[in-house]
């Protein structure tokens, strides 16, 4: 009940307070300006023609496993030896606010290119791979490891 | 820019796959000048390792399996069926399959079994059997018409990747028709903490000395009395050389056999290492590339950093896997931009592969798939045709998936045809004018 009761007084605060001040005090600008100050902290930013293309090539993967057998961080990382290399792209990449939660398995990609020759389908891992780890630590310590 | 390698052969193969692989041994057997192109594994190392050449579709459910017709027999019935598949399209050349098998069973010697006058009946992870007319030394011991006594299951203790009890248990219903009683048992090789370890590393874990050794020692110490063979998960080993399933069988006392994997499937990746192995002693020039937007023979075709120039290919692409057929909307053949065909019962058409692919689809489990058998259409001397069934380029074969008319990862033909059209287009490239 107390759960209830702090939700609905947080909702409450937020619509009759927080937001007409902001309302208020919002800075102008572009509805484009305007979308990435409220959503981009969230993982939620516009789609971009990379992006794209990169989810257009993963989604080539028919998650085979065969390009696990010369990567490093198919090795290295828990929840990727589990579910296959292709989880940490394949999983991830249809939902920005999710990639954060990936970070750590990208993060352990060592940039050998290992993969590439192996896929069946011709899926560039490398290039999304490192991508999405670019994306998934902006704004975070830059990575020490080059891609 | 670095200006590429010129390199002129009499044959170029596409695709280095069972089908081109195959196709490239047979013409350089055949004394010709020989160049393979690939761009990476394709269906033929998703495969369970084991050749499927044809279920019989008149065999009867409860029959013996010992009833069952050798592969040349159900592949004539089976194309008396299917007007469209490979089998019935080749016509009296359907008679060369039993010398394109014994023709890949030499070209992998170290790694198939001599086949048998019937196919050998094999388990696979799930419990079920099929029919395959070749298969790996490591995977022989486990036909069902074979075993000697009990067949036992052995589970690795502690690893979740096989249910060894399901397996047995399934395999029990096979015993009405001339299968061994089963039995599961469950074995603690001391390899350390297995759960979560992918095939691919257990499968490494087992080549390292030793391991092997103590996964035999661990299942001579489980076997229960009257035991004839043992079935363990398919992960003995990546590479062949690694001898893995001989060692294992070695320290066990008694024969071991791998069950048929699913994917990844590392008796599918061994079979591809071995067909790799093949080319090389064969003097094949192997070239990493793709090949794309090409007119045809006779003109230089690039790929990676090499140019190649020959009077006759064999178009080796795979389907969907291998990338010989693409799904971009419709149907597309990319290599060369040949006519994509799909068949819906007994019609084949162009017309039907310009449909969007999603269309192709049927939701009767058992009902004809025309997206799953799309590809190119071929006459009996597996010349691809164009759009009003004429052959579409001079000097030009095609060989395995790329071919349609057959649903070749699931119709339990899809390595029997790639090897028998392999055999065929090879030998046909190899000569001036592809005769016979
Ligand atoms: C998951 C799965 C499991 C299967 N299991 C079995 C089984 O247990 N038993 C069985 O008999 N059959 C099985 N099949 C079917 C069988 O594997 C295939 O029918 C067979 O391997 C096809 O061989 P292929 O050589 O024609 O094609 P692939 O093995 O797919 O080879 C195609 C080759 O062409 C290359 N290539 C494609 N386009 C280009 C290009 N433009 N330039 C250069 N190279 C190119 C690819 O890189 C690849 O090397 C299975 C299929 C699948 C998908
Ligand atoms: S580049 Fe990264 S993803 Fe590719 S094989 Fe190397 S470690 Fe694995
Ligand atoms: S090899 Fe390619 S298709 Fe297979 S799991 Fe890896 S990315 Fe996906």
């Amino acid at each position: 009940m107390a759960t209830r009761a702090g939700a609905l007084s947080y909702l409450a605060w937020r619509a009759l307070v927080a937001h007409p001040l902001r309302r208020l005090f919002r800075r102008r600008g572009t509805g484009l300006e305007r979308f990435r100050a409220a959503y981009v902290a969230e993982g939620l930013g516009p789609t971009t023609p990379e992006d794209r293309a990169v989810g257009e090539a993963a989604s080539a993967c028919v998650a085979c496993g065969l390009c696990e057998l010369g990567c490093e961080l198919a090795g290295a990382v828990p929840a990727v030896r589990a579910l296959g290399l292709h989880a940490a792209f394949r999983l991830y990449s249809r939902s920005a606010a999710g990639l954060p939660l990936a970070a750590a398995a990208l993060e352990a990609c060592a940039g050998c290119a290992g993969c590439d020759a192996l896929c069946p389908t011709g899926v560039p891992i490398a290039r999304i791979v490192r991508h999405l780890r670019a994306k998934a630590l902006a704004g975070r310590d830059p990575p020490v490891r080059e891609g | 820019m670095v200006s590429p390698r010129a390199v002129a052969a009499e044959v170029l193969v596409v695709g280095g796959g069972m089908a081109g692989t195959i196709a490239a041994l047979a013409a350089r057997e055949a004394g010709a000048r020989v160049v393979l192109v690939r761009r990476a594994p394709g269906a033929t190392a998703l495969s369970s390792g084991a050749v499927g050449v044809a279920p019989d579709p008149f065999a009867l459910p409860g029959e013996p399996l010992r009833a069952a017709r050798g592969p040349l027999e159900a592949a004539r019935r089976l194309a008396r069926l299917r007007p469209d598949h490979p089998y019935a399209v080749l016509g009296d050349r359907l008679e060369a399959l039993p010398d394109a098998l014994a023709f890949a069973t030499r070209a992998l010697a170290p790694l198939l079994a001599p086949p048998l006058e019937r196919p050998r009946f094999l388990a696979t992870s799930f419990g079920t059997a099929v029919p395959a007319a070749l298969c790996q030394r490591s995977q022989a011991a486990g036909d069902l018409l074979a075993v000697g006594g009990a067949l036992v299951v052995a589970g690795l203790a502690g690893h979740l990747g096989l249910d060894a009890a399901l397996v047995a248990a399934s395999l029990e219903r096979y015993r009405a028709r001339g299968g061994p009683p089963t039995f599961a048992v469950e074995v603690d090789a001391g390899l350390g903490e297995l759960g979560l370890l992918r095939p691919h590393e257990l499968a490494r874990r087992l080549e390292q000395p030793g391991a092997a050794e103590a996964l035999g020692a661990a299942i001579r110490a489980a076997l229960p009395a009257g035991a004839g063979a043992v079935l363990v998960a398919p992960v003995l080993g990546l590479r062949p050389e690694a001898q893995v399933p001989e060692r294992v069988a070695g320290a066990a006392g008694i024969a071991v056999a791998e069950l048929l994997a699913d994917v990844p499937s590392m008796p599918g990746v061994r079979l591809q290492a071995a067909l790799e192995a093949a080319l090389a002693a064969a003097g094949v020039e192997v070239v990493q590339g793709a090949i794309q937007g090409a007119t045809g023979p006779g003109a230089p075709i690039a790929a990676g950093a090499t140019e190649i120039t020959a009077a006759r290919w064999v178009l080796a692409t795979g389907r969907f896997v291998g990338g010989g057929i693409a799904r971009r909307g419709t149907l597309r053949e990319p290599a060369l931009g040949l006519p994509v065909q799909a068949a819906e019962g007994r019609e084949a058409g162009v017309d039907l592969a310009a449909r969007p692919a999603a269309s192709l689809t049927g939701a009767a489990r058992v009902g004809p798939q025309p997206l799953l058998s799309a590809g190119l259409r071929v006459d009996a001397r597996l010349r691809p045709l164009d759009a009003r069934g004429r052959p579409a380029a001079e000097g030009l074969h095609a060989a395995g998936a790329v071919v349609g008319g057959h649903e070749h990862a699931s119709d339990g033909t899809g390595l029997g045809v790639a090897i028998l059209t392999g055999y065929l287009a090879g030998r046909a490239a190899a000569r001036p004018g592809g005769g016979e």
